[in-house]
């Protein structure tokens, strides 16, 4: 990580993490992963109030983050790109993360000597049809002392955290929370259908009904 | 040059002495429930507390512990923790790591949990709970500069407390072994007089080679007590 400081300013570039391979039985289905742009360069910027302005660049770290996780999750995923068409692949089902939240808080503003994050991403899954089956809130912390190697190290660090944090709910909820197992035998009882998926990321949540924190599936 | 040699180390072993001269006391204790002992090719995995349930572990008293175990010839085989959490992840991430023994037999029940633990030869989990806190402080001590020189006047204080607890779990039997618990407090002074001099209880460190001797002792305890 490169951090650098700059007047009254704090600019942070952060790495790509690395998540380690879990201990779990992979879902034996197929997945397409479709993420948004703002996944492969991802700024958040902040004043923080009376002191200094942060920006803070995340880089494509959270597009790695889902791309690891998956692939440890599911038997087959493939990336769905922009123009990319959905319905031509053998999915059984597509998931997109979007990052709703970025926020942070200074050893100055908690009175310790941590750096915290907090990251708040939502998962949509959409089975063969382009029905959307859930749409889920997965709210995740992180927290890191300060050290001798400066605040940028503890801040990427607390990040880092978070985001294993949000990898080890997604782990161990998702399909508890998602059904997406059930749609492998969705797909086989419609066998020979084509695949139908949305063809377009921004297609909206006329299913979310409240804001839930935690593993509730706002599809119901 | 000799002289000047001795000069500066009998001013170094004037200030060591100085800094070591605070006010330190502590407390140790332990309650087993549980025989304990510890076979060759076993080791331990020190392990803070979840941040997500308020603990506040520092990442060097718990480096700390593991050095100050691992040390001399009885030194125990430790793990370190950032290894063991990554092999196992995500089970022992601070949301997921268990909290209660009770939860152990389901953990090791999940894919690859048992056999990871087997292939570090992992017996004990220690899980440490609290940390460092200035908890007091006073006094005034200003410096200034100048042209012909500068200097310091006043005197200050401050005080440190430093609370852990360490819960021993035994993995062979899937049971608390039982707990370890240290306190110790630590008064530190700096009187300036143009030069400060100060006198630094050194409170984290002693809490953590009190603490880490006596989860030796606990630990390797002979089976037949």
């Amino acid at each position: 990580m490169a951090g650098l400081l700059a007047g009254c300013g704090s600019n942070v570039k952060f790495q790509a993490p690395t998540i380690p391979a879990p201990l779990l039985e992979k879902i034996p289905i197929s997945v397409g992963l479709r993420m948004p742009e703002n996944f492969e360069h991802f700024v958040h910027e902040e004043k923080v109030y009376g002191r200094e302005q942060w920006s803070i660049d995340l880089g494509r770290s959270n597009a790695a983050l889902f791309e690891q996780l998956f692939a440890h999750m599911f038997a087959d995923v493939t990336v769905v790109g922009p123009e990319d068409d959905p319905q031509l692949l053998p999915l059984h089902a597509l998931i997109e993360p979007s990052i709703e939240a970025f926020e942070f808080s200074t050893p100055d503003q908690s009175n310790t000597e941590a750096f915290a994050v907090w990251i708040r991403y939502r998962l949509r899954v959409y089975d063969q049809s382009g029905d959307l089956v859930s749409n889920w809130p997965v709210s995740a912390y992180g927290k890191s002392q300060t050290t001798a190697m400066g605040g940028t190290d503890a801040l990427q660090r607390a990040a880092v955290l978070a985001m294993r944090d949000a990898a080890a709910l997604v782990i161990m909820k998702f399909d508890e929370v998602t059904h997406i197992s059930a749609l492998a035998e969705k797909s086989a009882a419609a066998s020979g259908s084509p695949v139908e998926l949305p063809a377009d990321e921004t297609q909206d949540t006329e299913v979310q009904t409240t804001a839930l924190e935690g593993p509730q599936d706002e599809a119901g | 040059m000799k002289q000047v040699k001795q000069t500066v180390k009998a001013k170094f072993l004037i200030l060591v002495t100085l800094t070591s001269a605070a006010c330190v006391t502590s407390t140790v204790q332990d309650a087993r429930t549980s025989v304990t002992g510890i076979n060759e090719g076993e080791s331990v995995v020190i392990m803070a507390k979840s941040y997500h349930l308020g603990n506040e572990t520092e990442a060097k008293y718990i480096r700390c512990i593991e050095d100050n175990l691992a040390r001399g010839r009885r030194g125990l085989r430790v793990i370190p923790h950032a290894e063991f959490v990554d092999s196992l992840f995500p089970w022992f991430e601070p949301r997921t790591a268990p909290a209660e023994t009770k939860n152990l037999a389901k953990l090791m029940a999940r894919p690859g949990v048992a056999d990871k633990i087997a292939e570090h030869g992992i017996r004990y989990i220690i899980w440490l709970d609290g940390d460092t806190e200035r908890v007091a402080g006073g006094g005034s001590l200003s410096c200034a500069a100048g042209p012909g020189g500068g200097g310091c006047f006043g005197f200050a204080w401050w005080q440190k407390d430093a609370d852990y607890d360490a819960a021993v779990w035994d993995l062979q039997g899937l049971e608390s072994a039982g707990t370890v618990s240290t306190d110790v407090s630590g008064t530190s002074f700096m009187p300036a007089l143009v030069i400060p001099l100060p006198f630094i209880a050194r409170t984290q460190a002693k809490a953590c080679k009190t603490l880490a001797d006596q989860l030796h002792s606990f630990i390797v305890q002979d089976e037949t007590i």
